[in-house]
C-alpha cells in the first residue's frame, strides 16, 4: 500500500523561523507603535507622578499594569514573529490557561472527566490548525460536544448533567475554538502583520474605551454587567479602533483587503466583538460572584481578564479575511498527517 | 462530587504559590494527573524496593472523612502510609506536612501541592489557626488527612509523646481516626540519612476510633492525645518478631 509520507517537520520551513518578517514595513510599524506606546506610558506616568498629580496607590497600580504590558507584549509578539509552530504553541497555552481560569471560576473544574475532554478538544483544534486540516478543525467542536454529552452520563449523576455538559461545551467553544482561529491564521504565509494588527487593535480597543470613557463619562453601557463601562467609551473605542485599522491596514495587508471599505468593516468587527467578548466574561464573573478571573498578571488579574476581548474578535477577523480572500489556500494542507 | 453548583474554587483569586500553600486548595486537572502519577509511582517503589506490607487495610473507612495517624521517624513514613490508599481518593486525601520543610521554597512547594497533595502545618504560632482551618475543612467536605501527631520525626526510632494538635482537629467531631504503626521506616531511612536503604516496611492498621464526646478544649485534646498514643503503641509488633 503506497503510504503517504508525512512531510517531516524539518523540511517545512514555514513551521518556524523569522522568514524575513522584519523586512515587512507593516510589521515594523506595528512593533514600533507597541514599543512607542510602552515608552510613552512610562514617561507619562513618570511625568504625572513628578507633577504630583497621581496618588501613590494609583501610581503603583499604573506602574504595575505598564510593567505587565511590557512583559506580555514580547511573550506574545516573539512567538508570532518566529513562525507558525511557536504561534500555535503560544495560543494553545493561552487557550488552556483561559479554560483553567473559567473552570475554576465556575466550579466545572471539579468534574475531572469533562475538564479532560475540554483540554483534549483544545489540543485537537490547535493540532488541526498546525496541520492546516480545515475539515478536522470544523469537525472537532461539534464532535467534542457530542462526546461530552455522552461522557457525562458515565458518572450516573443526572443532577447537574445539563450544567456540566453546557459549561464544558461553552468553554470549549469560547476558549478552544475561538482562540484556535488565531492559530489557524498562521497557516497563511503572510499572517504576521494581520495577526499583530488584530492583537494590537484588540488591546488598544480596551485602552481607547477606558480613556474616552474616563474623559467624557456619561451613561453606563451595561451597568449590571460591568459598572465601569460607559456608552461614550464604547463609541469612542469603535471610532478610534476603526480609524486605527484604516490607518495601519494599507501597510499591513498586501492584498485586496487593504481597500478602505474592507478595513472599515474589519475595524468595526474587531472593536464591537472586542467589547462583546469583554462583556461576556464580565457576565461570567458577575454570575459566579468573583471580581477577577485569576491573579497571575499583576494589575490585570487573570489571563482571561486580559484575553476576553480577543475571544470573539479572533473568529470574526478570521472569517472576514477568509471570506474575502481565503486562508492557507496556496500552501500545502495536512502537512503533518499528510492526507488529502 | 455532590450536586452541581456555580461555585468558584475555594482558593480562587490566589497567586499560584499562595494557592499551593492554601489550606483551602482544591485540586484541578493538573493536580489530579500529578497526584495520580506520583502516588502510583510511589506505590510501585514501596512494593518493589521496601516490600511494603499492609496489615488490616480493611479497617480503613471506605469513604472520607477520616484521619490516619501513625508514629513518625522518617520521611518514608508518609509514602508508606499514603501509598496503599485507593487511587480514586487521591485528590481528597491530604498528607499534613511541616510547612518549614515542604512549603518553604517555590519548587518544593509546587511539588508538595501538585504531586504529594500535601497541606502545610505551621510549627509556629500560626499553627493554632491553621489547625482550626483544617478542622473546618474536615467537617465541611469529605476529605482525609494523613498526619503524624507527634509533630516531629523521632531521632532514635522511639515514639515521641503525641501532641495536642490532633485533638484540635478532631475533638468533638464524629470523624473516625485510624491509628497505624509503621515498622521499618526508621531502619530504611532514619532522619539523618538521605538515601533510603532497601529495608522491609510494614504498616499495621488499627481499629478506627471516634471522639464525639471529647470537648474541643485542653482537657479533650489531652484525652485524645493519650488515647491515640496508647492505641498507636499497642499496634507495634513485639520486638522479638
Amino acid at each position: 500500500m503506497p503510504t503517504q509520507i508525512p512531510t517531516s517537520l524539518a523540511v517545512t520551513p514555514e513551521l518556524w523561523g523569522l522568514n524575513g518578517s522584519l523586512d515587512d514595513r507593516g510589521i515594523r510599524l506595528i512593533l514600533a507603535i507597541m514599543v512607542g506606546l510602552l515608552v510613552a506610558a512610562g514617561i507619562a506616568i513618570g511625568a504625572l507622578a513628578a507633577m504630583g498629580k497621581l496618588k501613590p496607590e494609583m501610581r503603583t497600580e499604573l506602574i504595575k499594569r505598564t510593567v505587565a504590558w511590557a512583559v506580555m507584549v514580547p511573550i506574545v509578539v516573539v512567538p508570532i514573529l518566529f513562525g507558525k509552530l511557536p504561534t500555535t504553541i503560544l495560543f494553545t497555552i493561552l487557550s488552556l490557561a483561559c479554560y483553567r481560569e473559567f473552570a475554576r471560576a465556575t466550579g466545572c473544574f471539579r468534574d475531572v472527566l469533562m475538564s479532560l475532554l475540554v483540554v483534549l478538544a483544545i489540543l485537537a483544534l490547535n493540532f488541526a490548525a498546525l496541520d492546516n486540516w480545515y475539515d478536522l478543525f470544523v469537525a472537532v467542536p461539534g464532535l467534542a460536544i457530542v462526546v461530552m454529552a455522552a461522557a457525562a452520563i458515565l458518572r450516573d449523576q443526572p443532577k447537574g448533567y445539563v450544567q456540566r455538559v453546557g459549561l464544558s461545551a461553552v468553554s470549549m467553544l469560547l476558549f478552544g475554538l475561538c482562540l484556535a482561529h488565531i492559530s489557524y491564521m498562521a497557516n497563511d504565509p503572510g499572517y504576521r502583520g494581520p495577526m499583530l494588527l488584530l492583537l494590537a487593535c484588540v488591546g488598544l480597543n480596551d485602552i481607547y474605551a477606558f480613556c474616552v470613557g474616563k474623559t467624557i463619562g456619561g451613561p453606563k453601557l451595561a451597568p449590571n454587567t460591568s459598572p465601569g463601562k460607559t456608552v461614550s467609551g464604547a463609541v469612542g473605542a469603535v471610532v478610534l479602533t476603526t480609524l486605527t485599522v484604516v490607518l495601519l491596514g494599507p501597510r499591513v495587508f498586501h492584498s485586496e483587503l487593504n481597500q478602505t471599505h474592507h478595513l472599515i468593516v474589519m475595524g468595526l468587527l474587531l472593536s464591537i466583538c472586542g467589547i462583546l467578548g469583554d462583556l461576556a466574561i464580565s457576565s461570567v464573573k458577575r454570575d459566579a460572584g468573583i471580581k477577577d478571573m485569576g491573579a497571575i498578571i499583576p494589575g490585570h488579574g487573570g489571563v482571561l481578564d486580559r484575553c476576553n476581548s480577543l475571544l470573539l474578535a479572533a473568529p470574526a477577523m478570521f472569517h472576514y479575511i477568509g471570506y474575502v480572500r481565503g486562508f492557507g489556500l496556496d500552501v500545502p494542507a495536512r502537512i503533518i498527517t499528510g492526507g488529502h | 462530587m455532590s450536586d452541581w453548583k456555580l461555585e468558584p474554587a475555594k482558593d480562587h483569586g490566589l497567586a499560584p504559590l499562595e494557592r499551593a500553600k492554601s489550606l483551602k486548595r482544591e485540586t484541578g486537572l493538573v493536580g489530579t494527573i500529578g497526584h495520580a502519577a506520583w502516588w502510583s509511582g510511589v506505590r510501585t517503589f514501596m512494593k518493589v524496593y521496601h516490600r511494603l506490607e499492609v496489615h488490616g487495610i480493611e479497617r480503613l473507612p471506605v469513604k472520607p472523612p477520616f484521619v490516619i495517624v501513625a508514629n513518625h521517624s522518617s520521611h518514608l513514613d508518609v509514602l508508606a502510609l499514603a501509598a496503599p490508599l485507593p487511587t480514586m481518593l487521591r485528590d481528597r486525601i491530604f498528607p499534613i506536612a511541616a510547612a518549614d520543610v515542604f512549603f518553604e521554597t517555590p519548587v518544593v512547594t509546587m511539588f508538595a501541592s501538585l504531586m504529594l497533595n500535601a497541606l502545610p502545618m505551621y510549627r509556629t504560632n500560626r499553627g493554632r489557626h491553621a489547625l482550626k482551618e483544617l478542622r473546618e475543612r474536615l467537617v465541611s467536605e469529605p476529605c482525609g488527612y494523613v498526619l503524624f501527631p507527634e509533630g516531629a520525626r523521632s531521632r532514635d526510632g522511639e515514639m515521641l509523646p503525641v501532641k495536642a494538635g490532633i485533638g484540635m482537629i478532631v475533638g468533638g467531631t464524629d470523624v473516625p481516626i485510624v491509628p497505624c504503626w509503621l515498622e521499618g521506616c526508621f531502619r530504611a531511612m532514619p532522619p539523618n540519612k538521605v538515601i533510603p536503604r532497601p529495608r522491609k516496611i510494614s504498616v499495621h492498621v488499627g481499629e478506627p476510633v471516634r471522639f464525639p464526646q471529647a470537648g474541643n478544649d485542653r482537657e479533650g485534646w489531652d484525652l485524645i492525645s493519650r488515647d491515640l498514643e496508647m492505641r498507636i503503641r499497642a499496634l507495634q509488633p513485639s520486638k522479638s518478631m
